[in-house]
């Protein structure tokens, strides 16, 4: 009962960070198995690092901005204005395989995060199982990546991307609320026969990029959830043909 | 090779803004520092490749500029004050943080932990990475980016994750 030890905050941070060689990771994920207190630690800073990563994302959804580009390619290239800025998802360094990986099946059952959450709209997201039959379960069930959908309450809500995991799928959302100046950004897994939301990241609307219309743009790297992903053991997004055909098959592994 | 280099510089403009953004917390100083970091680079052009020394780049001029004190000060987001005057938030008490706070708790570190802190855990760079871009020892790199955490964490919210 007593037995629990806590671990360095430091070396806990340097789990999180990729910093461990991989028999010392392992090692620290046994030791979080066994230690709530420093797994809830672990679990606050993966959501201070979301948030982070969130807060300052804005000019990943931006072109660059055309007359720094026309600086640096010169006159001559900058006619070339159609290069699309990619980035690849933020680096998965061992111990991050080791998390999804090894401890995949120890912790991920328990991971339900609420993550900087302003409650201040009745009915804004939070952590946990979404009611049966309710306008964003059925979205989930049914709506596929990048379309947006009205729900009844005047908010919208567009998937941003479905990932498989060892135990179903996740797919990331973002549930707009002009009303009360909302951006919702969740990652809800499939729980039972539902849809269950795990974490969410709110944001005004009007600090938002979707304001300029770069909502879409939004990735899992942008959203701060790759730690997430990781943990629950995510693999990489479903293309729309496999995503069509899981839709099809109501989600059935 | 210049067309080459002058490509790769664009591809990593974006972040280059967004770590910028971090340490000076406005758009527009943000912009100039990455636009004076454009500039020395490309003098530079000869001696390296874009990549984690743009990010030195752009370190060194947020801290010669602060040293030389031009920067517009702390930014305040007008957006912000609007919500403080509005103080809808304070009001209910179940209001926590948005993310305009983390933006503001990012800007109350001091400069040295807040580099560390955007490098590692926004940039994704590793600690060895973090230290040659800092010019200082990895074991600097680890104690800063403990200050920093422990002094962001609390202000962040928390989980409700399994806890005891």
């Amino acid at each position: 009962m007593t037995r629990e030890t806590v671990m360095d905050k430091a070396r806990l941070g340097a789990f999180l960070d990729g910093e461990l060689s991989p028999e010392d990771a392992a090692a620290v994920v046994m030791h979080l198995a066994d230690t709530p207190g420093d797994q809830a630690w672990v679990d606050d800073l993966m959501a201070a690092n979301a948030a982070l990563t969130q807060a300052f994302s804005v000019p990943l959804h931006e072109p660059v901005p055309p007359a720094l580009r026309a600086l640096i390619l010169g006159d001559e290239a900058a006619r070339d204005q159609a290069t699309v800025l990619r980035f690849r998802a933020r680096m998965r360094r061992t111990p991050a395989l080791v998390w999804s990986g090894l401890a995949g099946g120890v912790l991920a059952a328990g991971l339900t995060v609420a993550l900087l959450l302003p409650l201040t709209a009745p009915d804004g997201l939070r952590p946990g199982p979404l009611a049966a039959n309710s306008p964003l379960q059925t979205a989930l069930a049914t709506l596929p990546s990048g379309v947006t959908q009205p729900l009844a309450d005047g908010s919208e809500v567009m998937i941003l991307a479905s990932l498989p995991t060892p135990d179903g799928f996740c797919r990331e959302i973002e549930v707009t609320r002009p009303a009360d100046d909302r951006l919702e950004a969740a990652l809800t897994c499939q729980r039972g026969a539902g849809w269950s939301v795990q974490v969410v990241i709110v944001e005004r609307l009007s600090d938002a990029s979707v304001a300029q219309g770069f909502g879409t743009a939004s990735g899992a790297e942008a959203q701060g959830f790759a730690a997430f992903l990781d943990r629950v053991g995510a693999g990489p997004a479903l293309t729309p043909a496999e995503e069509a055909a899981a839709i099809a098959r109501d989600w059935a592994r | 090779m210049t067309d080459q280099f002058r490509r790769d510089l664009v591809a990593v403009v974006p972040k280059l803004r967004r770590f910028a953004g971090s340490l000076v917390g406005n758009p527009q100083d943000a912009d100039d520092l990455v636009q004076a970091a454009r500039e020395k680079a490309l003098r530079n052009m000869a001696q390296f490749q874009p990549g984690t020394r743009m990010y030195r780049i752009v370190q060194t001029l947020w801290l010669d500029d602060r040293r030389r004190n031009r920067t517009r000060g702390t930014a305040i987001d007008p957006d912000d004050a609007a919500l403080s005057d509005e103080g809808k938030a304070a009001r209910l008490p179940e209001a926590r943080l948005m993310l305009a706070d983390v933006r503001r708790a990012m800007a109350a570190l001091p400069q040295a932990q807040r580099v560390v802190l955007s490098l590692i855990a926004i940039e994704g760079l590793s600690y060895k990475e973090a230290a040659d871009v800092l010019d200082v020892p990895v074991g600097t790199v680890m104690s800063r980016l403990s200050r920093a955490r422990a002094a962001l964490l609390p202000q962040l919210g928390h989980s409700e994750g399994p806890r005891q």
